[in-house]
């Protein structure tokens, strides 16, 4: 594993988040190094979609800072923060339901403007998710989960990102896409991009993650490589808290 | 006789003009969420801008067409920057309002610049009909019709093939994940404000040259007609709103075949509710989509009441009781009678739209069956008139139930929707129910209050009994609220299904509340139609009902105290300043922009 340069690629420091009146996140603090996969773990509410629309810019955090790349994206609208290079596969996958899986595809490339360009990197994502090829034209709404979390997938890819941002990609899948998704997970950090994801599946994120981090109402209570944490009992402990086993 | 080719053709062209009003509602729909409510101003807006290019600039048709076109575009974008993107992050309520608000003031606006008289808006085309099968078509419907398809067709291109367009799409199925592939919403806001305006202000033109005549009554209309449209194609689709629109256009035309022209907006409304109550998502709608609503109540602004001690209301409820002992004039009389009125009517709304969260655009229409039946009681089976008036609440408090009860399912905007159609069809009911109504010609020699026999002719008594009346139904409405039913309505109104799960049913609440605010506004208008001797149609009408909600949202939504402090602040103050009457509309809509904008909880806080 290469830490690249010393500075990480993204960093939330101290942050802290409210809805209204309630905190969810308090002093939260995460790094990214370049090239790796980092995983956030975390129980239902704990705050992980909210640590996701934090980096993206879709919620303001009240105190802390983000850096991305070593510039902070505090005050950045969602857009400018996307052009920055960072992709997102959102929770529920969120594809554009009327438009055609093709359109989909073609809307990840959105700030983009090398025309050319941009239609070689769709046939690239249909040699990488093959099974869309014959569902270009179909409604993305139509397609089953699996075909959907693979349509966006790629498109969170077409922008070319420097860093995709997950949440729960393997979240309502059958156990063959979950195994699928991750080795597209890995395959995509091969190539050079970073990954953040949120996860609540911490056996299967553990597996392809560099580093992790548990998330339990709004604090971190453990991090570290994923390997040590692997078998680390705290783990489950910490963040299951006895409901369903991982 | 025209043969019925003619009523079809007419239909198609009205359903045309319709759709290019519509087509922008949906877009406007489909991105922010929003019911535009200004859409019929850009409207008038377009027409006056039509007539300007044709009388005094003489433009030839096509360069008229652009200047139009452009013109009220730039009005869209003016209202989209100013009006609603410092909204973006209220209340969902916050735009619908600033809307309504937007409309009253750029309608005032045209009709100080051009006065309220109708002025001829001539075509430019010549005037020959030709013949089609057994029907006639003139060049002005060809235009019409080429406008139209022109529009769709750019609009198709625009969506499915440019970069905008695709955002414009993708905005509308999922916004936040529409910003999460970098586009930029406040662009696509401006887009869709600006084509939206574009294509309403053609539409203006076009019929203002169709029917060669404009006035500044066209607005209102051409945003209820837009909206049936829009709502009957299912809100936020655009190929639902042009067919939507066509099929008003048709289902006016035969009726006004078959009925006569009075009956042509009936029509429009009875679709809207028909479609609203069996279909709310539109004729087209497909069972996946997500209902366009939130699913919980973050339709009102959440604030801290401000606390009134009681010993300062009775103060200046004893202060105002005592008033006409003192040396005033009938003038100050005559004012706080109009506000003790209004404040029965904002009671009945503020109770409503606030406490029980239902936004009602249509409240005027209570008043009006109200005044109805306390007049009709009183002229015709010889009730007297302190009975009759009671007689009014009550029919008011039935019937204003038993029309808005189809709508109960209904949430957020589409509630609006609904009770603005309701009290269209309330008035058009009565236009056109002779027999009892006495139709267009109204309703006079109404006989003046009494009560027990004694009748109150002098200001001073008049101003007595309006204002215990209003103060005996805020103390009822007040104890309500304490009550465990208000904290029902509350429950209902901050979240409707976790109201449901808990067991309460939104029917029976809903009509309670409707039931409670009916009274209080019957009252009021029964009360009314006694004053005024005279009474028809017109009386009561779409004005005063946005009047009431701009006087329950000056005072905070829900809050009694406030309710009757805004009628007094909102009649008075413009008497105080001597503000001739032509500015006082346009008054009304700018402190409804400006307190949404500022001061969405009100003076008082809502509660
Ligand atoms: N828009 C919002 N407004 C108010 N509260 C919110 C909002 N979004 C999330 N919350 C609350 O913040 C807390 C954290 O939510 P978040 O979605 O970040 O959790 P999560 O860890 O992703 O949970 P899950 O595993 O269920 O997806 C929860 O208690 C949630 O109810
Ligand atoms: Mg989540």
């Amino acid at each position: 594993m290469t830490t690249g340069a010393s500075e990480p690629l993204l960093a939330l420091s101290n942050v802290n988040t409210f809805y209204g009146q309630a905190q969810v996140h308090f002093d939260l603090s995460i790094t990214v190094a370049r090239g790796h996969i980092v995983c956030l773990l975390g129980g239902n509410a704990s705050g992980k979609s909210t640590t996701m629309k934090i980096i993206l810019g879709l919620v303001k955090p009240r105190s802390g800072n983000v850096t991305f790349d070593g510039a902070s994206l505090i005050g950045l609208t969602t857009p400018q923060i996307v052009r920055r290079g960072i992709a997102s596969v959102p929770e529920a996958r969120r594809l554009f339901a009327d438009m055609s899986v093709r359109e989909n595809i073609l809307m990840g490339a959105f700030v983009r403007n090398d025309r050319e360009a941009v239609a070689q990197d769709l046939d690239k994502m249909l040699t990488l998710f093959p099974k869309l090829g014959q569902r270009l034209s179909q409604r993305a709404g139509s397609l089953s989960g699996g075909e959907q979390q693979m349509v966006a997938m790629a498109r969170a890819l077409m922008s070319r990102p420097r860093m995709i941002v997950m949440d729960e990609p393997t979240m309502g899948l059958s156990p063959l896409y979950v195994d699928r998704v991750l080795e597209l997970i890995r395959a995509i950090n091969q190539e050079g991009v970073s990954v953040f994801m949120v996860e609540q599946n911490a056996s299967l994120a553990l597996e392809i993650a560099h580093e992790a981090y548990v998330l339990q109402t709004g604090k971190i209570v453990l991090s570290g490589p994923a390997r040590a944490l692997k078998d680390d009992p705290r783990v489950r402990d910490a963040y299951l808290g006895g409901s369903e086993a991982a | 006789m025209s043969s019925w080719l003619d009523y079809t053709i007419n239909g198609l062209i009205v359903g045309n003009v319709y759709a290019l009003v519509a087509v922008g509602l949906a877009l406007i729909f489909g991105v922010s969420r929003l019911i535009n409510f200004a859409q019929g101003s850009i409207y008038l807006v377009g027409a006056y801008i039509g007539w300007v290019a044709v009388v005094q600039l003489h433009t030839p048709l096509p360069l008229t067409i652009i200047v139009v076109a452009a013109a009220a575009a730039i009005v869209g974008l003016i209202i989209e920057r100013f009006g609603l993107r410092p909204l973006q992050n209220s209340v969902r309520i916050a735009p619908l309002l600033a809307t309504i608000g937007i409309s009253f003031v750029l309608d005032q606006l045209v009709m100080l610049t051009f006065s309220p008289n109708p002025r001829a808006l001539p075509s430019q085309l010549p005037d020959v009909r030709f013949q089609v099968g057994g029907g006639t078509i003139g060049p002005l419907d060809l235009l019409i019709a080429g406008v139209g398809l022109t529009s769709a067709l750019l609009l198709f291109v625009f969506l499915r093939y440019s970069k905008l367009g695709w955002a414009v799409r993708a905005a509308s199925q999922d916004r936040d994940a529409a910003m999460q592939m970098g586009v930029d919403v406040n662009r696509v806001n401006q887009a869709v404000f600006g084509i939206a305006a574009a294509l309403g202000g053609v539409s203006g033109m076009l019929v203002g040259m169709y029917y060669n005549q404009i006035d500044t009554a066209m607005s209102l209309q051409a945003t209820l007609k837009g909206v049936v449209a829009e709502v009957v194609g299912g809100a936020g689709n655009v190929p639902g709103a042009v067919i939507g629109s066509l099929l008003l256009g048709l289902v006016e035309s035969y009726g006004v075949a078959v009925f006569g022209t009075s009956y042509r907006n009936l029509f429009a409304f009875l679709l809207l509710v028909v479609v609203l109550v069996l279909r709310p998502n539109g004729l087209f709608a497909s069972a996946r989509q997500a209902p366009p609503e939130p699913l919980t109540g973050t339709f009102i602004a959440p604030s801290r009441p401000v606390r009134i001690p009681w010993w300062a209301l009775a103060v200046a409820a004893a202060g105002f009781a005592v008033l006409p002992l003192f040396p005033v004039s009938f003038y100050v009389l005559q004012t706080l009678i109009n506000a003790w009125l209004l404040g029965m009517l904002a009671l009945s709304l503020t109770l409503v739209a606030g406490t029980m969260g239902q936004v009602s655009l249509g409240h005027a229409a209570l008043l009006a069956i109200g005044a109805y039946t306390s007049a009709l009681l009183s002229l015709t089976l010889n009730v007297p008139v302190g009975l009759a008036v009671i007689g009014g609440g009550l029919m008011s408090a039935a019937l204003g139930t038993l029309l808005i009860s189809p709508s109960f399912r209904l949430r957020g905007h589409y509630v609006s929707i609904a009770t603005l159609a309701i009290g269209e069809i309330v008035s058009l009911v009565i236009l056109n129910w002779e027999s009892v109504t006495r139709g267009p010609i109204g309703i006079s020699g109404i006989p003046p209050l009494s009560v027990f026999g004694y009748d109150l002719i002098s200001p001073t008594s008049i101003y007595w009994f309006s204002f215990a009346v209003m103060v005996v139904l805020a103390l009822l409405q007040g104890r309500l609220l304490t009550s465990h039913l208000g904290r029902s309505f509350r429950a209902i109104r901050d979240d409707d299904i976790a109201a449901r799960a808990y067991g309460l049913s939104l029917n029976r609440y809903k009509s309670l509340a409707f039931i409670f605010g009916g009274f209080a506004a019957g009252i009021s208008g029964g009360i009314a139609a006694h004053l005024y001797s005279y009474i028809n149609h017109e009386t009561f009408n779409t004005q005063q009902s946005i009047l009431a909600l701009t006087v329950v949202i000056l005072g905070g939504l829900g809050n009694v105290v406030g309710a009757m402090l805004g009628a007094v602040a909102l009649v008075g103050l413009p008497e105080v300043f001597r503000i001739a009457a032509e500015y006082r509309i346009l008054i009304y809509g700018i402190v409804l922009l400006l307190l949404v904008r500022f001061r969405p909880q009100g003076l008082l806080g809502t509660m």
